[in-house]
């Protein structure tokens, strides 16, 4: 087939060869996207430069399909479709013919209802009508309108249908195929791919896929063009998944920087938060790992994202200069802070809390998250979108309670970052967001806790595992008395404790004076020492502790 | 070697039986004194009883004296052992510290006493040294 095509006019045979060859088989199985993209990447891979406006008009074609995708019938026929793999579909293309017949498929669409779906994108891409795929979609429906279940055989006889069909076409085709370059423009089942530029120079400059613009992302405007439009668009929020994807609205909203009232906030809790870096927990040093530190922290829990994250944008704010951010924006910043320290506060606290349950509660956790924030803010505000994300990251799939005012306030805190991939968290945190902000505000922190008399305080515990041991249901006044006997247990133990020691002339309980215990107790015995019963009883970690070991270098720890 | 640590453990067993044999004596007068007292009679079973459960409350009381001493790094027991050892029930603490107090003044009398005897003997092998000194000069 190649050899009827000239050498030097690379045809769409030859392309798909070239295709065909270069590319690698893929399985079927394959998310959409993923498919439309790996056939973006077949066909761009193959395409020369001169025919990259044609693969590119069908790659559009390939997703105009896939977007097109709302529709039952729709559905049905590409999911059929979604069997074969590209490489399939385009080798049935090449069998068959490169021009599909014009008047068969014309006919015979009107009926179906499908095609009435694909007929919009094909008047889009009329133009050019490169579209590999509406001969293929509508062939399959309208050849076997009646078998559109989804049924792995009935969609092979389809395509063998339409392979047969197109067969059946095949010397109709040949007929305009000297007129595919007049009729290209109006037919839709044009293969012809000998009008390569000339659709996409005229017809859709805009929509011409163009090599994707690497410039430096500018995160943190596209952050405050989130924020100023108050809640991220969803449609970005699920659409850009990738965590290292960059955002394409960058740009033009950088400017706008100096304009925001919200980024003055920051500046003043740069200000609070200088004082509490130094109770920060040691996040200062980890800034040439950032990047890697990101990529760990996706994988890991949220703990340890959120901390690798908050040491990453304190390095970034470690190392950077501080941007030089005009009066304005630090008064804006000073107003906002004044508004959303409390509630950021708060929701720091809450956010941060169920992150880090074992960091102690409280004033600690709002001087870390003011400190995080602080950290972020001094030099440029993305750190601080870094550290919101990661409270926020922590927040959502950690509890959800967390509040929509803390989403507004980091929103409100968010800025440019220097780095992708802080700004990719923060796209990546976008889908929390707006999930987070349906849930209705709950309070983190737990109220007071119930007064308890000091003295019993401890015991609720002994006597709950009393209830459990005991395997039956018990009374109240029996827990009660549980709860006398062990107070008073509890206190003659000690005072033995405390005996023993004077008895031994010191002031201070020691492991001698428990040893004695437990041998008045009886636990302790001739036969049985209190090593024995360490050894029974503790776990390694304590008995390290007591039992004196030898190690390396002639020390014997604990010390005889 | 075996024989004699049979003997040994015969004799052990043997004393220990003596030993027993006295506490349960010494168990049935004072159970006599109390039948006599609270009019009761005391059944033998009940002597015995009481006087296998005196052997034994003595054996773990002279190990925890031990004990005792030893945890205050002495080799001798002492009143501190006993008061600490009895601190259990408080009639029984307190009466053995009123005793302990007697001792300790029992024995502080005595020594006071032995002091002043000796200082006696001491002055009066003085005196009599001087004399005899004073009477060879003379």
């Amino acid at each position: 087939m190649a050899d009827d095509n000239p050498d030097g006019d690379p045809t769409p045979r030859t392309l798909l060869r070239r295709v065909l060859d270069t590319a690698d088989p893929r399985t079927p199985r394959r998310p959409r996207s993923a498919r439309a993209g790996s056939q973006r990447a077949l066909l761009e891979r193959a395409s020369s430069r001169r025919l990259s406006g044609q693969t590119k008009m069908i790659a559009k074609g390939r997703s105009h399909g896939a977007r097109s995708i709302g529709r039952s019938a729709h559905v049905q026929a590409r999911g059929h479709l979604e069997e074969q793999t590209p490489r399939t579909l385009l080798k049935n293309i090449l069998l068959t013919a490169p021009e599909s017949s014009i008047l068969i498929p014309e006919s015979v669409v009107k009926p179906v209802p499908a095609p009435q779906v694909v007929q919009p994108s094909r008047r889009e891409s009329s133009r050019g009508s490169l579209e590999l795929q509406l001969p293929e979609l509508e062939p399959s429906t309208t050849l076997a309108p009646g078998l559109l279940a989804p049924g792995r055989r009935k969609q092979r006889l389809r395509l063998s249908m339409f392979q047969q069909g197109v067969d059946q076409g095949l010397p109709l085709s040949r007929e305009p195929q000297g007129n595919a370059d007049a009729s290209s423009l109006t037919s839709s089942l044009n293969l012809t791919f000998a009008t390569p530029l000339q659709p996409q120079s005229v017809q859709r400059p805009g929509l011409a896929r163009r090599p994707p613009a690497r410039r430096a992302v500018d995160v943190g405007a596209f952050l405050r063009d989130l924020r100023d439009t108050s809640l991220a668009p969803p449609n970005i929020v699920l659409e850009d998944t990738q965590p290292f994807s960059q955002p394409t609205v960058g740009s033009p909203v950088y400017h706008s920087l100096p304009c925001t009232p919200h980024t003055g906030a920051e500046d003043a809790e740069q200000a609070a938060g200088r004082r509490t870096q130094s109770s920060g927990p040691g996040l200062q040093n980890n800034s040439p790992g950032k990047p890697v530190q990101f990529l760990a922290g996706e994988a890991e829990e949220v703990d340890a994202f959120a901390l690798g994250f908050l040491s990453t944008s304190s390095g970034v704010s470690g190392e950077d200069e501080v941007e030089p951010l005009p009066d304005g924006v630090e008064e804006a910043e000073k107003k906002m802070e004044e508004e959303g320290v409390s509630v950021s506060e708060m929701e720091a606290t809450g956010a941060q809390g169920p992150s880090r349950a074992e960091e102690p509660k409280g004033h600690t956790q709002v001087t870390e998250a003011e400190g995080s924030q602080g950290t972020a803010e001094a030099e440029g505000p993305g750190a601080s979108s870094g550290d919101e994300d990661a409270s926020s990251k922590a927040a959502s799939p950690k509890s959800a309670s967390s509040t929509p005012e803390s989403l507004q306030a980091r929103q409100h805190h968010q800025f440019p970052e220097p780095a992708p991939p802080p700004g990719a968290a923060v796209l990546s945190s976008e889908p929390a967001e707006p999930l987070l902000v349906r849930r209705p505000p709950r309070p983190r922190t737990t109220g007071p806790r119930p007064r308890q008399d000091p003295h019993k305080a401890g015991l609720s515990h002994y006597v709950k595992l009393f209830s459990f041991f005991a395997k039956m249901p018990m009374e109240r006044k029996a827990l009660e008395m549980v709860e006398k006997c062990l107070d008073k247990y509890f206190q003659h133990l000690c005072d033995d404790l405390e005996v023993f020691a004077a008895h031994a002339g010191r002031k201070t309980v020691k492991p001698e004076d428990l040893e004695l215990l437990m041998r008045r107790q009886g636990l302790v015995t001739d036969q049985v020492s209190l090593h024995v019963l360490v050894e029974r009883h503790l776990p390694l970690e304590y008995r390290q502790l007591l039992i004196p070991c030898a190690y390396s270098g002639n020390s014997v720890f604990p010390a005889q | 070697m075996e024989e004699e640590a049979e003997t040994q453990e015969q004799q052990r067993f043997s004393y220990q039986q003596r030993l027993k044999a006295a506490v349960h004596y010494t168990v049935g007068c004072l159970c006599e004194e109390v039948a006599l007292d609270k009019e009761m009679q005391f059944s033998k079973q009940t002597i015995a009883a009481i006087s296998e459960l005196t052997f034994r409350q003595c054996e773990n009381f002279a190990k925890d004296l031990e004990t005792f001493a030893r945890h205050a790094k002495r080799t001798t027991i002492n009143t501190e052992d006993v008061k600490l050892l009895a601190r259990r029930s408080n009639s029984l603490l307190k009466y053995i510290t009123d005793k302990s107090e007697e001792i300790a003044q029992i024995n502080l009398e005595r020594k006071a006493q032995k002091k002043k005897k000796s200082e006696d003997g001491s002055k009066n092998s003085r005196e009599p040294a001087e004399a005899g000194v004073v009477g060879s000069e003379n």
